[in-house]
């Protein structure tokens, strides 16, 4: 997927993450896979940012629950629990029996 | 209804937020509106507890909650959780639940934690000398919340969505519990016990939102749900049957 240049970087705040997978489990479930376990650094849960297109999708941060935990990269701003902007109807991914 | 702050709290922070539309977060929304009186009733309830444990220095609330903690939030539970999550399933059905068993598995991890977070406020409180000593008592390790911790391990068994309902009801009051103890109560231990328990709990709370937001789509896999939530407001189930409990002083309050 071409990047687009409304893309902002967000990441995952260590100190606050309890590696509980949830972000794993919903990135996985819409099949984006941008929650990845980082096999040369941190050995931890991130974000790939080549496969993430924040804020065009918001859903890992509906249902994690560790306050702060997830955050935008430059600024910090903690996503988690999610600002009202970040559910609006548009964002919000269509599922049908 | 008034909603009690810390119940509205917990609603816009955590529940309604969702990253679906459809008919399974329509199905939460309805689900919810069900929860909302138990929810709140046990809310009210916690800080009543919360307040007269606070005014209370010998500190007996505190080694029987621990007790209560560690008899019921222990890996054998989970363990069993875990493999009837395994065994009920079909194998046909084992790939579209795959992530169910994985964070069953994951629970284990957490609930061997909580055995340990609980031992350690028993030890640092003084309450036993040595972890072994639990051994000796029943309170620590029998648990009557019959609906939660005794038949659900075989709410898999009715169908892999089943137990959601013990997920979002269940954890949600458990969460709630939490958020008024951490308000309410300065004890170091408490907080403690409490800070380090709060995330998991919203964890499983949220297991629940995801799955009925994006797995309970039809009535088929909804009224499994459903039905598991009308087992667990049964009258007969202990501690649930007290949060349902009308009381007229606690709504006068409200």
């Amino acid at each position: 997927m071409a990047k687009q240049p409304d893309i902002i970087p967000i990441k995952i705040d260590h100190d606050k993450c309890t590696e509980c997978r949830m972000c794993y489990v919903v990135c996985r479930e819409i099949n984006f896979n941008a929650v990845i376990i980082d096999t040369a650094e941190t050995h931890l849960h991130e974000i790939d940012m080549d496969r993430c297109v924040y804020p065009r999708c918001t859903v890992c941060l509906m249902y994690c629950p560790a306050d702060a935990s997830i955050v935008e990269s430059e600024t910090g701003k903690s996503l988690v629990p999610p600002p009202a902007e970040a559910w609006t109807e548009d964002k919000r991914w269509p599922r049908r029996a | 209804m008034d909603i009690h702050p810390i119940l509205q709290e917990f609603l816009d922070k955590w529940v309604y937020p969702t990253g679906f539309t459809g008919p399974g977060y329509d199905f939460r929304m309805r689900f919810t509106e069900r929860c909302l009186p138990a929810w709140n009733v046990a809310t009210l309830r916690s800080v009543e507890a919360a307040e007269k444990d606070a005014q209370d220095p010998s500190r007996e609330w505190l080694k029987n909650n621990a007790m209560a903690g560690y008899a019921g939030e222990g890996p054998q539970m989970s363990i069993k959780q875990m493999s009837t999550q395994l065994l009920a399933v079909s194998i046909e059905e084992q790939e579209k639940y795959i992530e169910l068993q994985r964070m069953r598995a994951q629970q284990i991890w957490d609930e061997v934690k909580h055995g340990q977070l609980h031992a350690d406020v028993l030890l640092r409180g003084k309450f036993i000398e040595k972890e072994e000593d639990l051994m000796e008592s029943a309170d620590a390790n029998t648990l009557g919340i019959l609906s939660y911790f005794g038949l659900t391990a075989m709410f898999p068994h009715i169908h892999p969505l089943a137990r959601n309902a013990q997920h979002y009801f269940f954890e949600g009051t458990a969460c709630l519990g939490i958020a008024v103890r951490i308000k309410y109560m300065d004890d170091p231990l408490d907080l403690h016990d409490n800070l380090s328990q709060y995330p998991e709990e919203l964890m499983h709370f949220m297991e629940g939102k995801f799955q009925m937001d994006a797995y309970a789509l039809t009535e088929a896999e909804q009224k499994p749900i459903e039905e598991a939530l009308d087992f667990m407001m049964q009258p007969w189930a202990p501690t649930l049957a007290d949060a349902l409990t009308l009381d007229e002083s606690l709504e006068a309050e409200a």
